[in-house]
């Protein structure tokens, strides 16, 4: 077999093109959501149980003292944060403001979670990025 | 359950049909059966063996803060009673249909919760011309509940609750229906007429049924992962039976539930 440099341009042509076509990581990766009206132990059981059956997600912690849910979410996942309120409401709980940590890239003044659709006004963007980025950041 | 001269054994199976509606299905049985005027036992049990299937609607639900709800359902059931309960007075009335209606709100939080309720039971005829008929009731509570700081952890530990339970029941009068004079004679039933005679209608109401009472005590509830024990103790503060029933001075209750806990999909 001999060396070609057409076959390296197009084997680095290729390359490139997967690349490009290859989908983005983006996801949310944690989220910590306020959660009011969860005041027992089978309160938190129920809503933990409902949760960890949506798909992508790992792991649910709830504390009850601070009315917090903290999920945990495995890599590559589609996860909605508006399929996890709407579920929370299902639950006859009411979800409040969430800190937020995802992957996704800045559009404009907001962070947009690719893959999932959803985006968010967010502080103090950097408007140099344009690259996907982890971020954390509040939802209201 | 117990209460004097009367032992209760309630098994009680709820599902969750959707976020705000739960059906249940109760088949308590009496053990031993005494001559008090029973009433109904709980909001969610009836005080007669009867099989009961009761709807839970939650129609207003807020939850303002952390820990916190306010909460009100409205509970509707039809029953048929399922033994015979022994009278002193003659033998005891024919099995009929019942109705059950029933509210109940409450504010519930980390530390405190508050629940009142009252609801109606009674009771109607299978046929035209038996008018045999149980005591309706009518009956309300207040609850008051604490989780001491001892017991406030974090999920996942026992979750204890202490209640306060008070209950006022207003118990109707029995009718026994009796056969038109010419018919087979008697009270209906083969026997001997009960001493009262028949109202205008032909019906005898039975003076040594029904009653009034109050009753308050302490109560618990323990829930742990899918399991929850309940249980408690009320004391008469008042009772007044109609005729010559014997005062009931003390009942109690202990309980036992399985969750299956999916939660909401």
């Amino acid at each position: 077999m001999s060396f070609s440099w057409t076959n390296m341009f197009r084997g680095v042509a290729l390359a490139g093109l997967l690349l490009a076509v290859e989908p983005v990581h983006a996801e949310y990766l944690r989220i910590q959501l306020r959660v009011y009206g969860l005041d027992c132990e089978l309160c938190a059981r129920g809503v933990s149980a409902s949760i960890q059956r949506m798909a992508g997600v790992k792991s649910v912690d709830v504390s009850l003292k601070k009315g917090l849910l903290e999920i945990v979410l495995v890599r590559g996942n589609t996860f909605k944060m508006s399929d996890l309120r709407k579920r929370i409401r299902e639950n006859g709980f009411r979800s409040m403001e969430a800190t937020v940590t995802a992957v996704g890239e800045f559009k404009g003044s907001k962070f947009e979670v690719l893959g999932s659709g959803e985006s968010y006004e967010v502080d103090s963007p950097d408007p140099r990025a344009s690259a996907p980025a982890e971020l954390t950041f509040d939802v209201r | 359950m117990w209460r004097s001269g009367v032992t209760m054994f309630g098994p009680e199976l709820s599902y969750g049909l959707m976020k705000n509606l739960q059906i249940s299905v109760s088949v308590p049985f009496h053990l031993d059966h005494g001559d008090h005027p029973t009433g109904r036992f709980t909001a969610m049990m009836p005080g007669d063996p009867q099989a009961e299937v009761l709807l839970g609607w939650r129609f207003f639900h807020r939850s303002p803060g952390i820990g916190t709800r306010n909460e009100a359902t409205l509970y509707g059931g039809v029953s048929a009673l399922t033994q015979d309960v022994p009278r002193a007075d003659g033998p005891p009335l024919r099995r009929q249909p019942g109705m059950y209606v029933a509210l109940a709100a409450g504010h519930v939080s980390r530390r405190y919760d508050v629940w009142v309720g009252a609801g109606y039971q009674g009771y109607g005829t299978w046929s035209r011309g038996i008018d045999d008929r149980q005591s309706s009731s009518l009956l309300t509570s207040f609850v008051v509940g604490w989780r001491p700081s001892f017991f406030d952890h974090d999920y996942p530990k026992p979750d204890v609750r202490f209640f306060w339970e008070t209950t006022g029941g207003l118990i109707g009068e029995a009718q026994r229906g009796v056969a038109p004079p010419g018919s087979s004679g008697g009270d209906g039933h083969g026997n001997a007429p009960p001493p009262p005679p028949p109202n205008s209608s032909g019906i005898v109401v039975l003076p040594n049924s029904g009653g009034t009472g109050v009753f308050s005590g302490p109560t618990f509830l323990c829930t742990f992962r899918s399991v929850a024990f309940q249980g408690g103790v009320l004391f008469a503060l008042w009772n007044q039976p109609n005729g010559v029933q014997p005062a009931e001075k003390v009942r109690a209750v202990a309980g036992v539930t399985y969750y299956f806990l999916r939660g909401r999909k």
